[in-house]
């Protein structure tokens, strides 16, 4: 049992391979994990919204806790222009969310541990709201790399640095989400595996750090789907707001 | 903390070498890269369609709903509140009405009682007044009518007294006048 705590992170094919003009596009247990985040999400908002009650029963409650937190978590950033991205920010911070989710329960598969899943989430978010930048103001969108009230003389360097932190942002915005899913399953996994190698008299204190930690990865999974999601809020604010 | 730490190993395991996946992070293996993407894409779309089509529009339809039901049911609260003061003044009014309407009707009822009481009154003083009249009458006729029987009561009892006392027999017209001069002469103390 005391293997590799990377080893819960391979990706394996399930069924045939599937390759399309030489690439190989096997569906896999990753893509196994990203299909059951995305019936659970579904599943959940299905019941959610099947009986339009006045007064919720809890399900749906809770699935009008979400649209209301997204909601009101978009207007505060990026205000009313954001409305239109309304159901884009729902869905990345649901599927974030349960993907993180479901990758807390036991053998399960963490879908957003892996850097290029949550790369390509972040790439999208990048390009998208550059692309609305562009669109919304034309050309004054470049003045994002020139904030105003700075003296001239910092000016050039200023430009140069908030160009390096625009660019920057899908790899933060994707390091972030992956190490910290990453991280916190490792730990897990390596307090697990403490747990099975000091046996009965010896397991108990990584057992109880073991508990502990489901407790604050559990934190974690929600706080880095908010994270995720209200980072794009910002960004999006950036693009529809202009007021550097 | 934690996560320096893991992007330091990912770092170094980027320097070592970029593909061992095997001795480090399955992650960098690019084997399956295509095809997360791939899945990654067609899954999310699939789940951003339905959640933005079907399930967003129900749950705002559902929110809304209950935002104008609530927003209905408190001016429905309002109107009738109103409702209520209104018929509430309404009735005060009734009430003043109906009071002011006892009074008079007490005020009136009362004023008839006392009329009918006063005449009544007046009637039977006047009765009572003649039935003094009659009795005084009655009296006087009564007084004198004693007074004569007492003088010939008086004579006779007189005449007696001097038979028995002297034994002789007194003229009866003498004594008449002598009782009548001491019955006139003492009638005051009587009558």
């Amino acid at each position: 049992m005391a293997s590799n705590p990377m080893q819960q992170f391979t990706v394996h094919k399930i069924g045939p391979e599937i390759k399309i003009a030489g690439i190989d596009l096997s569906f896999t247990n990753a893509s196994l994990f990203m299909v059951i985040s995305a019936s659970v999400i579904l599943l959940f908002l299905f019941l959610g919204s099947k009986e339009k009650k006045i007064i919720p029963n809890k399900i749906q409650l809770i699935a009008e806790m979400f649209y209301t937190f997204v909601a009101k978590m978009i207007s505060d950033t990026a205000g009313s222009k954001a409305k239109p991205y309304f159901p884009f920010i729902f869905s990345l911070f649901m599927f974030v969310l349960f993907c993180n989710m479901v990758g807390m329960l036991p053998y399960s598969f963490t879908v957003t541990s892996h850097i290029i899943v949550t790369l390509i989430m972040a790439l999208f978010v990048f390009i998208a709201v550059t692309i609305i930048g562009f669109l919304k103001h034309g050309f004054k969108y470049l003045s994002i790399f020139v904030p105003s009230g700075v003296p001239a003389v910092l000016l050039p360097l200023i430009t140069v640095i908030e160009i390096i932190s625009y660019l920057s942002r899908p790899v933060s915005l994707s390091v972030r989400l992956f190490a910290n899913m990453m991280a916190g399953h490792t730990m897990l996994k390596v307090f697990g595996g403490f747990v099975v190698s000091l046996g009965v008299l010896g397991g108990w204190l990584p057992l109880s750090f073991s508990v502990a930690l489901t407790g604050l990865e559990i934190l974690v999974a929600f706080l880095q789907a908010y994270v995720f999601a209200i980072l794009t809020c910002i960004y999006l604010n950036d693009a529809l707001n202009l007021h550097h | 903390m934690k996560s320096f730490l893991i992007m330091f190993i990912a770092l170094s395991a980027i320097n070592t070498d970029l593909y061992a996946a095997e001795a480090g992070m399955p992650q960098l293996d690019p084997t399956y890269w295509a095809s997360q993407g791939f899945w990654l894409i067609l899954i999310f779309t699939i789940l951003y369609i339905s959640i933005s089509k079907f399930y967003l529009p129900k749950i705002k339809d559902n929110l809304d709903n209950r935002e104008n039901k609530i927003k209905e049911d408190l001016e429905n609260a309002n109107k009738f509140k109103e409702q209520s003061e209104d018929k509430l003044k309404e009735y005060e009014i009734i009430l003043e009405n109906a009071k002011k309407e006892v009074s008079k009707i007490h005020f009136e009822s009362k004023n008839i009682l006392d009329k009918e009481i006063q005449s009544k009154k007046d009637m039977i003083e006047k009765d009572i007044e003649k039935e003094l009249v009659k009795a005084q009458k009655d009296i006087t006729e009564l007084k004198k009518n004693s007074i004569s029987s007492i003088q010939k009561i008086s004579e006779n009892i007189a005449a007696n007294i001097i038979e028995n006392i002297s034994g002789e027999k007194l003229n009866e017209s003498s004594i008449k006048a002598a009782v009548e001069d001491i019955s006139k002469k003492n009638i005051g103390k009587y009558l």
